[in-house]
């Protein structure tokens, strides 16, 4: 085991992977000589050379469709986007031609999109998305989020060796501001949910950079026991967890730092009205970003991606109920 | 599909010419019935919005008929021709088998809502008026299926949620809390202890060892005169008699109401079949009743007891007598009746089973000649006989009925039938 | 002005090629046969309402698919379009296959999952395609990309029409492939329409001459040579496999049909189409053919004996399941990449 930051432990992932399989390939704009815009290759093109370690053309369609071609070949492409917001660019060729590939022709595509996601740190509308939903609507792409260095290292190592499209959301947040225990060596962390903390009053359902603000609002609420439950896949989503939670807990909050409409979170909160209903004892709350471009100026960006005391407030109201 | 068999006809419809094109035109058939076809050659000429075209024939034989005209526009699918075959082509047979999947039955039309609507389940039937739910008060599902499981009226469930509603906590709690054995099945009775009042402060200084109090207040003096005139008068007897409540139990949880409700409705059937327990005797006079106004017994906590009466209570159902009870029993604790509604009785019914009590000797409310008393109701093994005679033990929720009788205006087999009747109208319903 | 009308070689006197036997200039022929004759099979079910959704075919193309194709070995890669039918037969699909394709069956390439021509057999190294374009230019790149990464002597071809080259997708990929040096054919059948769209709102300069803006080769073929098809696509796959890099080809030729079935191009000018008639590719094989000696009538009743047994075959098969309609959404075990294909030149014969 060893101490690493949520960064390092996906740069470990990475040069575990490349080391271990000489199919896999990383792709992006400036990640070999620059070592990446947030470093998370740097020092790569060093040990495994520029045609591993790829600075391409600036062309996210270009990135995401000749990573298809290759991994149909037998390769196995890692794609970052520098930033998650730039995945529009390639949403064609993801959704159409990656997503729906096995589907209409038996053929598997077994490419790794990494994502900088998320916002907080006054990166304006285009450098602060969460776009995993629509990712999570298109057929035949999978979606992860991590929130722990260990989750981080354990699931990008499944995503790149699951033989479909993997949407790998990584929290710029997170990045530098979560250290954790991370195993050595490869292990392979499986799509499915995560007790964070167990409780039974009621349960906060969270992924990614809401974890740590679901843990911190519920760590001292009154003497309430509180659970949180870390998604860290939304497809497939792990509908199990999710009721076993609202069953013991019978509040729920769900917390989506993406805008709210047809976030993860109301696909979670449908989930629970359809089958969770008879252990319900309130109504299902959701706490998210309004819909609003996520604005740039620090009071304004403050005021709109979910705060722990939002969270707190949610959660005392409804327990109250 | 363009070809379809029937016996040896096969059908030539409409091509769908395009994905958005729903319909075309014969423009000129190329032959006349009567006429040999060979297969793919053109039948006839169509027009659609898209574009003209021919249609080519499915098979080779002769044409049979010819069923829409030239410069007709028709649906696609529309049947345009008949050609007949002879023989048994394989081909044309499988692929009608092979399309078969594929058919879309002409019958299927959207879900028929209204049946969806009709059927009511116990939820939509009991919805908006549970057991459960008294008094304008919600609980959520979890709560309900709680309560259901544990068989806890949420009546009785403080809630300690927003506006007093009542959480999952709480009826968890008022589980644990609950009597170490099982309370009596049901606790509908309208006596209810009303929360004691702080005695008056004793006058006389209590003799040592007694305990500290004023005498009886006027109201327990005068039932006390009302009960020992009773005692004095009558000739007083007791008979019982053990009734299955299985039903009952089933059908209140139904209807939400309590099982006195059952038992005075019991009591009325069975006093209109002998109507000599539904009668006043003062002095020399008897006088038999063809309607039953029924007192129902309402404790008033430490001030005693009172009797209010639902007039023409034979006229009423199991629902309508639970509503009336309930009326009358809040009205006497809050002391609303008049003076009315506690004369004219020509029976009553006692209820004081939510204690556990069994069995009583009740005294019979004068000039009545009887009296019912209905205790707790408690589940008890029963020995339950088949039609071949075979004997099992089951278990049933049972409650003792005892009837209070005037041995001056009737014996005990008269009273005896009486319970009879009582029972089998508890344990015939449905 | 793009470039409307190449200039044809004089028909039946075109030098044989020397990179082509007799059998080879046959088997051209017997693609473009087979193409057009299941294409027209297929239009006939179509009218008969066997073949749902739309029909889209190649006729008057044939040479373009047929001639590329028939120049790419077994370990090649394809990226297959929609008027490109030849170079699914030459790769060896069955044309039985393909007519339970068109018909939505549970025998066609992907039993039922897509329609008409938007297929691509794994097995035999094709791609299918998508209906955005050119979408799959980057694909062809991509497998271009990984060839050259691991240093192995094989190309990626993919097909393209006029009408895409004004997307996005055209630039970054021959962009790509440009400054990667990679080993990738583009294909680019200038047909001189994209639906109802001439070339002359789609392009303000040939295509062609983009390539020179990207940093390698393009040509112009006469698309409707099949033999010049073969040599084009043969030159180009010598250089992709040599670290020559791209090719861009040009293959002009016309659509004689409408875009689709539904379509009856009163949009084209009478006189082009009769112009191009004239031009047919088989037409043109057949007179060289002829000339060779090659009982042409013969591999016509072979090639229809061949669909008619392709047909029977075809209508005989079920539909799909509907119960298998959820089914196959992710790969649930092992990813298996593309497989080789069948290779008629007798170039690639050892």
């Amino acid at each position: 085991m060893t101490t690493l930051t949520y960064l390092q432990a996906i740069s470990a992932a990475l040069r575990d992977e490349l080391r271990d399989d000489e199919r896999v390939l990383i792709m992006g704009e400036d990640i070999g000589v620059f070592g990446g815009a947030f470093k998370v290759t740097d020092g790569f093109i060093d040990e495994f050379g520029p045609d591993r370690v790829m600075d391409t053309p600036l062309a996210e369609s270009g990135i995401v469709g000749t990573a298809i071609g290759a991994a149909v070949v037998g390769m196995r492409p890692v794609c970052e986007m520098q930033f998650s917001d730039f995945i529009s660019c390639g949403f064609d060729q993801l959704v159409n031609v990656a997503g729906k590939m096995h589907y209409r022709q038996g053929l598997a595509v077994p490419i790794t999109v990494r994502l900088p996601s998320g916002g907080g740190f006054s990166g304006g509308p285009f450098h602060s998305q969460n776009p995993e939903a629509w990712f999570m609507h298109a057929p035949g792409i999978k979606v992860v989020a991590p929130s722990t260095a260990e989750d981080a290292k354990g699931l990008l190592h499944s995503a790149i060796r699951d033989p479909n499209p993997v949407c790998f959301m990584e929290h710029k947040h997170l990045y530098r501001r979560v250290k954790g225990e991370v195993p050595d060596g490869i292990f392979e962390t499986p799509f499915s949910a995560r007790v964070a903390r167990p409780g039974s009053d009621l349960v906060v359902i969270a992924y990614g950079a809401m974890v740590p603000v679901a843990l911190e609002a519920t760590e001292d609420l009154d003497g309430a026991s509180v659970e949180v439950l870390d998604l860290r896949s939304l497809v497939p989503l792990d509908e199990e967890a999710v009721l076993d939670s609202v069953e013991r807990c019978s509040k729920v909050v769900i917390l989506d730092e993406a805008n709210s409409t047809c976030a993860a979170g109301a696909q979670v909160a449908a989930l629970i009205a359809e089958r969770g209903f008879e252990s319900l004892d309130g109504p299902v709350i959701r706490v998210a970003t309004p819909d609003v471009p996520i604005p740039f100026s620090p009071p304004l960006e403050q005021a709109v991606l979910p705060s722990v005391d939002r969270v707190k407030e949610a959660c005392r109201e409804l327990l109250a109920y | 599909m363009s070809s379809s068999r029937t016996d040896t006809l096969v059908d030539v419809t409409m091509p769908q010419m395009g994905v958005s094109v729903a319909e075309g035109t014969v423009v000129a058939w190329r032959v006349e019935v009567g006429d040999s076809i060979a297969a793919d050659a053109t039948i006839c000429d169509i027009s659609t919005d898209k574009i003209d075209t021919e249609v080519p024939s499915p098979v080779s034989g002769v044409v049979a008929e010819l069923v829409v005209p030239v410069d007709t526009t028709v649906d696609v699918g529309t049947v345009l021709a008949r050609i007949s075959v002879d023989g048994a082509p394989a081909l044309e047979e499988l692929e009608a088998a092979a399309d078969e999947p594929d058919a879309v039955s002409p019958d299927t039309t959207a879900p028929d809502r209204t049946k969806a609507q009709a059927t009511e389940t116990p939820l939509a039937a009991n919805g908006s008026a549970p057991s459960r739910s008294g008094g304008g008060r919600r609980y959520s599902p979890v709560v309900q299926r709680i309560a259901a499981e544990h068989e806890v009226d949420l009546d009785l469930v403080p809630g300690t949620g927003r506006d007093g509603r009542v959480r999952k906590q709480d009826v968890l709690a008022f589980i644990d809390s609950g009597v170490t054995e099982e309370p009596p099945l049901h606790i509908e009775s309208p006596y209810r202890p009303d929360p004691v009042a702080a005695p008056a402060p004793s006058a006389a200084p209590a003799p040592a060892g007694a305990i500290a109090g004023g005498g009886l207040s006027r109201m327990r003096r005068q039932i006390g005169e009302h009960m020992k005139r009773s005692l004095d008068t009558t000739a007083t007897c007791t008979t019982w008699i053990e009734v299955d409540m299985s039903r009952v139990e089933a059908a209140r949880r139904r209807l939400g109401v309590t099982a006195l409700a059952f038992v005075a409705r019991a009591c009325i059937d069975a006093l209109r079949e002998h109507p000599a327990l539904n009668a006043w005797l003062e002095g020399e006079r008897y006088t038999q009743h063809h309607e039953v106004n029924l007192g129902i017994a309402v404790s008033l906590g430490e001030d005693g007891l009172i009797v209010p009466v639902i007039q023409g209570a034979h006229e009423l159902s199991v629902e309508g007598l639970a509503a009336r009870i309930k009326d009358v029993a809040r009205r006497a604790r809050s002391r609303e009746l008049v003076p009315d509604e506690v004369r004219g009785g020509t029976f009553t019914i006692t209820n004081p089973g939510q204690f556990g009590s069994i069995m009583a000797t009740p005294i019979i409310n004068l000039p009545q000649v009887g009296i019912l008393d209905f205790e707790a109701v408690i589940k008890r093994p029963v020995v339950l006989t088949d039609s071949e005679g075979n004997d099992s033990i089951a278990i049933r929720p049972m409650t003792i009925l005892g009837l209070s009788w005037d041995h001056r205006a009737l014996d005990g087999a008269l009273s005896a039938q009486f319970l009879a009747a009582v029972k089998r109208h508890l344990e015939g319903v449905v | 002005m793009a470039t409307n009308i190449a200039e044809p070689a004089a028909d039946g006197a075109a030098a044989p090629n020397a990179h082509l036997l007799l059998e080879d200039r046959v088997w051209l022929m017997r693609a473009m046969l087979l193409m057009r004759g299941l294409e027209e099979r297929a239009m006939t079910l179509y009218r008969q309402g066997k073949v749902p959704g739309s029909f889209y075919d190649g006729y008057g193309q044939e040479a373009v698919s047929a001639g590329a194709a028939f120049a790419m070995a077994p370990q090649d890669r394809l990226c297959i379009l929609h008027r490109d039918l030849a170079a699914h037969l030459i790769r060896g699909v069955s044309p039985a296959r393909i007519l339970g394709q068109y018909m939505g069956r549970a025998s066609g390439v992907t039993k039922g999952r897509e329609g008409n021509v938007h297929f691509g057999d794994r097995e035999l190294g094709c791609v299918g395609m998508v209906s955005m374009l050119p979408d799959m230019m980057l694909v062809a790149t991509g497998m271009a990309m990984a060839f050259k990464l691991r240093g192995e002597r094989r190309c990626a071809m993919t097909w393209f029409g006029d009408g895409s080259t004004s997307r996005g997708d055209f630039h970054e990929a021959m962009n790509w492939a440009g400054v990667q040096k990679l080993p990738v054919i583009f294909v680019l059948e200038n047909n001189q329409y994209a639906y109802s769209t001439p070339i002359d709102k789609q392009f303000a300069v040939d295509p062609v001459e983009h390539a020179a803006a990207y940093g390698f080769v393009g040509e112009t073929v006469d698309g409707n040579d099949v033999e010049a098809m073969f040599e084009a696509a043969r030159t180009a796959r010598e250089r992709a496999i040599t670290g020559g890099g791209p090719t861009l080809i040009e293959a002009v030729t016309m659509r004689m049909h409408g875009h689709a079935a539904h379509d009856d191009m009163k949009y084209v000018p009478k006189e082009q189409v009769e112009e191009w008639r004239k031009r047919d590719p088989i037409d043109r094989q057949e007179a060289r053919l002829r000339e060779a000696g090659v009982d042409v009538d013969a591999l016509r009743a072979e090639v229809k004996a061949e669909i008619d047994a392709a047909a029977e075959e075809a209508l005989a098969a079920p539909m799909p399941n509907p119960e298998t309609a959820g089914e196959g959404v992710f790969c649930e075990g092992e990813a298996e990449p593309l497989g080789d294909g069948v290779a008629r030149w007798s170039g690639f014969q050892s």
